[in-house]
């Protein structure tokens, strides 16, 4: 098969990729809804290998490495990806899973207050359909988008074990709840002006 | 009642160490180190019948002693606070207010399962347990209960990181827990072998619940007669039991292990709100299938929850009034799960989906009786898959049809 003429004539055209061990995926087309870092961004690529640093000591620290870009970047782009397997010396594939795998990262940019709002059981007995409805309203954008603002990211996931403050929300990581719809206006206002 | 993992909670500032020192805190610890050998230690969580909180229910001295027995080192001990059970949030107090009470408990098993490295493992979500626990991880090095010599017992140390994931239901599974540990996806592994022999980094570890580990130093300074004589029955010991849904009070309580139903959510919960009658409860989270007013006299407690064809779960009793609709419940359930499917073996990646669309179409009027039996012969073959959440999974949505058939019969002859 390695033979095959049809794969020599491919590896041979003019515009080939020349023959590399492992492709960076940053070097790939970026696929749609992978963000590359805006040129304005990059210098931040450098606060992060310094805090990657200790992270070389610790194994398994993966999940520290991918808060660490998402914090610095509000998302984790493709370029953290390839420094994060760089300085842990793993696969890039593996980080990469990683980011894919847990619902809190996010390869899109986010806004500065993420919004979370639980949509199960015990809050979808307690009005979380309304409540997602009113901040979608309020917010105008639907969820798992950012507010038009660049305010807001509104994403509505699993049991945040919140369950005793039914409907219940983050705001980042901060616990909210119960929250009516019509407490929505305010919640809203008291994050614009600082006190989320 | 006499209270065991929440009986700090009332008081001021009660996550701090110096309130858990008032409290008695450390003490167990200490009477440990001084008069007891790990031995000791397993034989008298054994004696107490402590199981695992978590939901499965094993022996947690068992566990402990079978890692002890590990040749391999270093051995491990590992505290689960992934808790994302739907109706589940009885690990979260635990940590927000008393995290000492839980570093207490894994120091204990630390000792008693001979291990020299701990991972104190929470969820992404929980930022406000990360602070507390972080802080107390930090006072209890400084006070000398977690580093090398501990206690002034030069040949017991114990190191401890903190980990926090970030936002996997199937990771409060063990063994996924292990993978996402060492950085990687949270994929399930195959048992055997099993984490007392085969844990993080393949090395012995035992991994235990918050709420387990929370009642080790209790039944140290109390003894193991004293644990057991707090369950009703067969039961050993309490359980936190939380409460949500459709219910005046949506509250944790710790009470008994086998207290009934009815106590849990007429007494404690305040029953369904003035006006409403109960349709229904689900003893354990989302993964346990619900159950009928009829069944309210029922023991909280595995055994009897088994016999129900339900499960006791992690004690997230969610209730329902007469205004729920059971097959938009078993909707919900489905979604979840879909949602939470790792995607790493097929009868679950494409069982859960399959959930789904049978309750969408039923929901939408477009169902048939034969859907009914579809989901019964879907079950079936979910139990083939790699892990629990694929065994689970379908019991919510089986668990509605059978015992809120007419329901699910209304919506197909179209009366809804």
């Amino acid at each position: 098969m390695l033979n095959s003429p049809a794969i020599f004539q491919v590896n041979n055209r003019a515009d080939a990729r020349p023959y590399r061990m492992a492709i960076h995926h940053t070097e790939l087309e970026t696929p749609p809804g992978r963000q590359p870092l805006p040129e304005a961004e990059r210098p931040k690529l450098e606060t992060l290998r310094e805090q990657l640093q200790p992270l070389k000591e610790l194994p398994g620290s993966s999940i520290e490495a991918l808060y660490a870009a998402q914090e610095l970047f509000s998302y984790v782009p493709p370029e953290a990806i390839t420094m994060i397997a760089e300085e842990l010396n793993i696969p890039e594939s593996q980080v990469f899973g990683v980011v894919t795998f847990y619902t809190m990262f996010s390869l899109e940019p986010q806004a500065p207050n993420v919004l979370r709002v639980c949509r199960d059981l015990s809050c979808h007995l307690a009005g979380a359909p309304k409540l997602i409805g009113a901040l979608e309203d309020a917010l105008g954008v639907r969820h798992g988008h950012n507010s038009p603002d660049g305010q807001f990211t509104l994403k509505v996931v699993s049991c945040l074990g919140l369950c005793d403050m039914q409907p219940a929300m983050l705001v980042n990581l901060d616990q909210h709840g119960p929250v009516m719809p019509d407490d929505v206006p305010d919640l809203l206002d008291g994050i614009r002006n600082g006190a989320g | 009642m006499e209270l065991v993992v929440t009986r700090n909670f009332g008081r001021p500032e009660s996550w701090t160490l110096a309130s858990y020192r008032e409290a008695g805190g450390y003490e167990a610890l200490e009477r440990v180190l001084k008069e007891m050998t790990p031995e000791e230690v397993t034989d008298l969580i054994k004696a107490s019948d402590l199981t695992g909180r978590g939901g499965a229910f094993f022996p947690t001295g068992l566990k402990w002693e079978f890692v002890r027995k590990d040749p391999k080192t270093p051995r491990y001990v590992v505290v689960n606070a992934d808790e994302s059970e739907p109706g589940t949030y009885v690990n979260r107090l635990s940590l927000e207010l008393d995290p000492h009470m839980t570093i207490e408990g894994m120091i204990i098993a630390a000792y008693a399962s001979n291990a020299e490295r701990g991972y104190f493992y929470i969820r992404g979500e929980y930022g406000l347990s990360h602070e507390r626990v972080k802080a107390a991880l930090r006072e209890a090095y400084e006070a000398g209960y977690l580093g090398q010599g501990i206690c002034g017992r030069s040949d017991f140390n114990l190191e401890v990181e903190f980990r926090r994931g970030a936002g996997a239901y199937i990771v409060g599974e063990e063994t996924a827990l292990f993978n996402s540990l060492e950085g990687k996806r949270g994929n399930p592994r195959f048992k055997p072998p099993f984490p007392t022999n085969f844990g993080v980094w393949g090395l012995p570890t035992a991994i235990n619940n918050v709420e387990t580990l929370a009642a080790a130093p209790a039944i140290v300074m109390n003894g193991a007669e004293w644990f057991k004589d707090l369950g009703i029955g067969d039961a050993a010991g309490t359980k936190m039991y939380c409460l949500s849904g459709n219910v005046v009070n949506p509250v944790c309580v710790e009470l008994p292990l086998g207290v009934s139903a009815r106590e849990v959510i007429m007494e404690h919960g305040g029953g369904v709100p003035e006006g409403r009658t109960l349709k229904g409860f689900k003893p354990g989270g989302a993964s346990s299938a619900p159950l009928t007013p009829a069944e309210l006299d029922a023991a909280l407690e595995p055994k009897s929850m088994a016999a129900l064809g339900t499960i006791m779960g992690t004690g997230g009793v969610v209730v329902f009034d007469d205004t729920t609709c059971m097959v938009d419940v078993a909707y919900r359930d489905a979604l979840f799960f879909e949602d939470e499917s790792c995607g790493f073996c097929i009868p679950c990646r494409e069982g859960t989906p399959n959930l789904v669309q049978i309750c969408e179409r039923i929901l939408h009027g477009q169902g048939t009786m034969d859907d009914l039996d579809l989901l019964e012969e879907l079950g079936a073959s979910m139990m083939a898959s790699f892990c629990g959440l694929g065994h689970f999974a379908h019991q919510p949505v089986r668990g509605a049809v059978s015992r809120f058939r007419d329901e699910f019969e209304a919506y197909i002859r179209g009366r809804n």
